[in-house]
């Protein structure tokens, strides 16, 4: 948890540094989304401001906002079913290490509208950037390759842990943005960090960050932490529960 | 009404969860199993990971045959000298087993070893009490017909009496040696650890097949084993896998405790046959359910299996 706040420190502190021409800043709804036995899921908003002075450069074009959040990093794999007989096992599976277990990319409208592709990936637009790249490999390996990356990202998308929201920023005024950020239930405990960056004309003129802590809190906190730290205990609870229970149900329901 | 489970970490609908477990609880009281191979199942359909499930189950099938066993202990049917002995052996079995189950997790194998078990397990064990019940069924009719019954000839030495370390057990009228007991019992113990299942299924046709051990002592002996061997599988599973959800637990075993009084009742009117007919039946389709995930071309040849978070 220490290291967790010093990083959301850290975050605040470049979300308000100093800037060249535009400025840009950010505040969220909250800083900590509370995990309670009745959590379903919960909103963040971030709201932006973009702050002109008299050295920006002057724009024909409106500014648009592009939002990604990142979700804590973790281990994922895909495995690829192959015939073995009759019945189909996995064949072969790719571990992707150390990628943002959320994703979610927002905008007003498709980032491929706004900016170019080179920005896109640039700007870490897809879940995709946060791997290794694979130009260098051969090319049959290529092939394996971006097969399992399309799945990775067909797979996530359907269970909802990455998430493409055109319609997620609001400019409430040409320099006043709001974007919501919806976090699923099943989305890991962790430490979340939204980028922000403001673009004009399809350059990016402007990248902060804000980042929010999902955690569990109170009874739910407990048993977690019981489960992990006090492992005997919680598991001696657990099983005088369900022999109590079981010894309940006999004496409540006995019939001879 | 949604309810956050604090271990498998995610939302899950509370009425859901507690009609799965009276479910599961109505099958388990109407057949006297622990209901453990229809629960494992049913919680990873709805979303649980898969070794929060196995590990949960654990917590469902110890209440309930507490519940099962007392009742057994009552009535003084069951054999606690022969209980021991397959305890032992399970005790040994469930340490191996969540030693197997934590490898096969680390190594990315276990949603497909659960997967496969469970298809040749239900599948044979299914068609196994399939075909011996329709056979007493017939059986039984030709009986009525000849009007007497045929004397089983009983052999003068079993095999598993010929080994070595002979222990009597009065209430089984049994003497045999307790390799065979304990090695029953150490198989049980790790195919249950592993499946998030009781083995009652496994150990109760073992018991009156292989050792001819009477029918009203088997379920309560076999009872007994699943409580301690589910006891040690639990505290095991919440030390070394550390996934066993205690609310997902108790929710399940409030449900499963309800549903077991009306299985018990309506149980009671099943004649014996009929019982390992359906009992069969419902192994069979559990089975074939899991072999079509497996047998033909899946709609998607890739699957998602993993996701460890880094804390």
């Amino acid at each position: 948890m220490k290291r967790l706040s010093a990083l959301l420190l850290m975050l605040a502190g470049l979300a308000a540094q100093p800037t060249r021409a535009q400025e840009l800043v950010l505040t969220l709804s909250t800083r900590e989304v509370a995990i309670t036995s009745t959590y379903t899921g919960a909103d963040v908003t971030a709201f932006g401001f973009i702050e002109r002075d008299v050295r920006s450069v002057p724009r024909t074009e409106p500014f648009e906002v592009i939002a990604t959040v990142q979700g804590p990093v973790g281990d994922i794999v895909v495995h690829r079913k192959g015939q073995l007989g009759p019945i189909w096992l996995t064949a072969a599976r790719e571990r992707f290490a150390r990628i943002p277990t959320y994703f979610a990319v927002l905008s007003a409208r498709p980032v491929s509208e706004i900016v170019s592709h080179e920005n896109a990936q640039r700007l870490k637009l897809s879940l995709t950037d946060y791997l290794p790249p694979i130009d260098t490999l051969p090319p049959d390996e290529i092939t394996a390759q971006s097969e399992f990356r399309q799945a990775l990202l067909r797979l996530r998308a359907e269970e909802g842990a990455l998430h493409i929201d055109p319609k997620a920023v609001t400019m409430v005024r040409p320099n006043l943005f709001t974007v919501k950020v919806n976090v699923p239930g099943k989305a890991p405990v962790g430490l979340y960090v939204i980028n922000i960056s403001v673009v004009a004309e399809g350059i990016v003129l402007r990248t902060a960050q804000a980042g929010f802590v999902v955690r569990k809190v109170g009874f739910d906190a407990a048993v977690a932490d019981a489960a992990k730290n006090r492992a005997p205990l919680y598991a001696l609870i657990t099983a005088l529960i369900a022999v109590l229970l079981g010894w309940f149900a006999n004496f409540a329901f006995r019939r001879d | 009404m949604q309810i956050y489970l604090p271990i498998a970490e995610l939302p899950l609908s509370l009425f859901l969860l507690l009609g799965m477990g009276a479910a599961v609880g109505f099958i388990a009281g109407l057949f006297g199993v622990g209901g453990g191979f229809l629960l494992t199942p049913f919680l990873i359909f709805i979303g649980v990971p898969a070794p929060v499930a196995v590990a949960t189950s654990s917590v469902h099938i110890a209440a309930s045959s507490v519940t099962g066993a007392l009742t057994y202990w009552r009535r003084q049917a069951l054999d606690s000298r022969l209980g021991a002995v397959l305890i032992v052996g399970g005790v040994l079995g469930t340490a191996l087993g969540v030693l197997f189950f934590n490898q096969m997790r680390r190594l990315g194998y276990l949603d497909v070893i659960i997967t496969l078990s469970y298809v040749t397990l239900l599948m044979s064990i299914g068609c196994l009490m399939f075909v011996e019940s329709i056979g007493a069924m017939l059986e039984s009719r030709k009986q009525q017909r000849a009007g007497v019954a045929p004397l089983k000839a009983a052999p003068e030495k079993a095999w598993h009496q010929r080994l070595p370390f002979h222990m009597h057990f009065a209430r089984s009228k049994l003497t045999t040696s307790v390799i065979p007991v304990v090695g029953l019992g150490t198989i049980i113990g790790f195919i249950g650890t592993v499946l998030g299942i009781g083995g009652g299924f496994l150990v109760v046709p073992a018991l009156i097949y292989l050792f001819r051990i009477p029918t009203n002592v088997v379920v309560g002996t076999s009872l007994l084993q699943i409580v301690v061997t589910m006891l040690v599988a639990i505290f095991l599973h919440a030390t070394i896998s550390q996934a066993v959800d205690v609310i997902l637990g108790l929710v399940l075993v409030v449900g499963g405790v309800i549903g077991a009084q009306f299985g018990v009742r309506t149980g009671q009117t099943l004649k014996g046959e009929q019982f390992r007919l359906l009992l069969a039946m419902l192994i069979l389709a559990v089975g074939v359910r899991f072999a079509f995930e497996i047998v033909g071309k899946p709609p998607d040849p890739f699957v998602i299996s993993t996701v460890e978070v880094e804390r």
